[in-house]
């Protein structure tokens, strides 16, 4: 019965704490310097129906919208401005009453405003809310623990992003590479600790990684680079090759080191229950667990990486382009991308079991 | 040749000779779900609901990745179910969500790549970004579905007397393990692809709260969260019903022997 009060009570608090958390974030204008408007009242206008020149129908809607400051120096000033939306919402928004907006405001005597952005943080730090919840009530502090290497991967990834800014070399792909040996020695520190499988883990995957990526590398050479429109990668700012290359080595990383973690920690456990078990035993098991991980693994970076270049695709497809220049400029990269990490998990699994059996065969005794 | 098809054999050859025959199954399962996908894209590209496609397309895509390469089918049918519910409470969880953070279609940063576009082309945007963001935590899903479900099957068939508090907090063990490279692997998958969209961010100097409220960082940070949740969803879910077949396999074994006893009497 006590038990269930404080259960009860527990999940009031946890339920109250999130209430709370999206009231403020509701209403922390406060917090921007940028002006921030509620919209209190909106009228809609007429509805026209559009086709391109493949037979696309859509719909597109004016809205007149009312809004009224929150913040700054323009706190209760309103404003009435006009608004159009499609349907089909591919590069616009609609409206609705106690939507928040950033504006940007100009003029000094007669002032005007346009709509810049969605107010959006409510909900990014509510669903950061429900993921810290939802962690914690199936593995209490342990699940909070397991999310803090992301966490700490994603700072390290923005400190590497501002030096690339800073730097500006021209070689900066070699300063990705040492993010990514940063982000495999933190990842495998935080989950095996400072010890001799760590040591072996860290060999593995940095090896098979390099492995791959010369294989890419050489694939490319060879082949001359036909059908790899680097020009087509999004948002490039830089060397597009380097910036590919870059990027698949960090997608690379984290699957790697997923193969890499469960064949070695399996070997060392099976060391730790027979300490004569031979060389040829270690790595005929470690292959063992590699073969069966293999295919899940691939598929998940497939996956990951199709959904990426999804939207885009499809604009191609609906305007009437082929499916073999789609594919070449929407999802070539990626798909090459996908296959290298691919490359990257098979080699992991003969490579991983080797070096293990090597380090724990014969009868020498597990130090770790 | 062109650089794909030359890595793709790289990949088929190193996987038949690493794997063997479980090698080829695995490069096929591969094949399998990226056909499947491909389309998946052409029926929503024909105007079929994204909606009802990626849900289709899941179940077959679950199937595939659970069935193919797993033998133990108790363990494999229990970690399909538990995927499958995964899915719908996603697809609840994501409806209100996505519809409110107004995050589907082209952001901002993107306008070079569509300007080319007219963008009115019909396609319900806010259903594809359901759509996309189910598809990239599948493969997630149903690795640590079957992680869990089959190390609990091996520890029931060891120990034949574990009690149902036993398998759930063996099932939180397994489950944490596995966690951690999970999201791992979810976080370098997704942001490795968004490097030069952090590059870019950070050129345009933007301030905190730009990356707190723009469309794109807030879609792809809630993509990644939305497969935390789907991931921690499947692990508990898992045990969960796992602990129930467990014990009702147990049960039914019992009253088997029991009405066994009984017939023996009578006779």
């Amino acid at each position: 019965m006590k038990k269930n009060m404080q259960k009860l009570l527990k999940l009031l608090l946890i339920c109250l704490s999130g209430m709370v958390l999206v009231w403020f974030m509701n209403h922390d204008a406060f917090l921007y310097h940028d002006p921030i408007a509620r919209i209190t009242k909106v009228k809609q206008g007429k509805t026209v129906r559009s086709e391109d020149t493949y037979g696309n129908a859509d719909y597109t809607t004016e809205q007149t919208v009312w809004m009224v400051v929150e913040n700054g120096k323009y706190r209760g000033q309103k404003f009435k401005l006009p608004n159009t939306y499609s349907k089909s919402g591919g590069y616009d928004q609609k409206y609705k009453v106690n939507d928040r907006v950033f504006l940007i405001i100009t003029g000094s005597k007669k002032i005007t405003a346009i709509i810049s952005n969605e107010k959006r943080d409510t909900y990014l730090v509510f669903l950061c809310w429900l993921v810290v919840v939802l962690l914690y009530a199936t593995m209490q502090f342990a699940g909070l623990k397991s999310i803090l290497s992301v966490l700490l991967n994603f700072v390290i990834f923005l400190l590497f992003v501002d030096l690339d800014v800073r730097l500006n070399l021209t070689h900066f792909f070699w300063l990705f590479a040492l993010a990514a040996l940063i982000f495999t020695g933190l990842s495998l520190f935080l989950v095996i600790g400072f010890n001799k499988q760590f040591g072996v883990t860290f060999a593995a995957v940095t090896s098979t990684t390099v492995l791959a990526l010369v294989i890419g590398v050489l694939a490319m050479k060879v082949t001359g680079d036909q059908g790899m429109h680097y020009e087509a990668l999004d948002y490039a700012t830089q060397a597009p090759k380097q910036l590919f290359l870059a990027a698949t080595v960090i997608g690379l990383l984290g699957t790697v080191m997923d193969a890499a973690t469960d064949i070695v920690s399996t070997l060392f456990e099976m060391k730790e229950n027979d300490h004569y078990i031979s060389k040829r035993q270690l790595f005929k098991s470690g292959m063992n667990v590699g073969q069966a991980i293999m295919g899940p693994l691939v598929n998940v970076l497939v996956l990951i990486f199709f959904a990426e270049t999804f939207m885009m695709a499809l604009l191609y497809f609906r305007t009437n382009n082929s499916i073999a220049y789609t594919f070449e400029w929407t999802m070539a990269l990626g798909v090459v991308q996908a296959v290298i990490s691919g490359i990257g998990i098979t080699l992991t699994v003969p490579l991983a079991s080797f070096l293990t059996a090597n380090v724990l065969g014969g009868d020498s005794h597990v130090d770790a | 040749m062109s650089t794909l098809s030359l890595l793709v054999l790289i990949l088929f050859g190193l996987m038949v000779l690493v794997g063997g025959k479980r090698g080829l199954s695995a490069f096929l399962s591969v094949v399998f779900n990226f056909s499947l996908l491909f389309m998946a894209l052409l029926l929503i590209a024909g105007s079929i609901s994204p909606l009802l496609v990626v849900l289709f397309t899941s179940i077959c895509i679950l199937a595939i990745t659970i069935f193919m390469g797993n033998s133990d089918e108790d363990a494999t049918t229990t970690a399909f179910f538990a995927t499958i519910i995964v899915l719908l409470v996603m697809m609840a969880l994501m409806l209100p969500m996505d519809y409110l953070a107004q995050i589907k279609g082209f952001a901002n940063e993107q306008s070079e790549e569509i300007e080319a576009f007219n963008l009115l082309v019909g396609v319900d945007f806010e259903q594809v970004l359901i759509a996309t963001t189910i598809l990239s935590t599948l493969g997630a899903i149903a690795e640590a579905a079957v992680a869990i479900a089959s190390g609990l099957e091996e520890l029931s068939q060891h120990n034949a007397a574990i009690t149902l508090d036993e398998i759930y907090r063996s099932g939180k063990n397994i489950g944490f393990q596995i966690m951690g490279m999970t999201f791992n692997t979810l976080f370098f998958g997704m942001f490795g692809g968004d490097l030069a969209l952090f590059v870019l961010l950070h050129k345009l100097k933007e301030n905190f709260g730009y990356y707190l409220n723009s469309k794109i960082f807030v879609a792809e940070s809630m993509q990644v969260l939305y497969s935390v949740i789907a991931v921690v969803l499947v692990i508990a879910i898992t045990t969960y019903l796992m602990g129930k077949k467990i014990m009702k396999q147990r049960q039914n074994g019992l009253s088997k022997s029991e009405t066994g006893d009984q017939d023996e009497k009578t006779i």
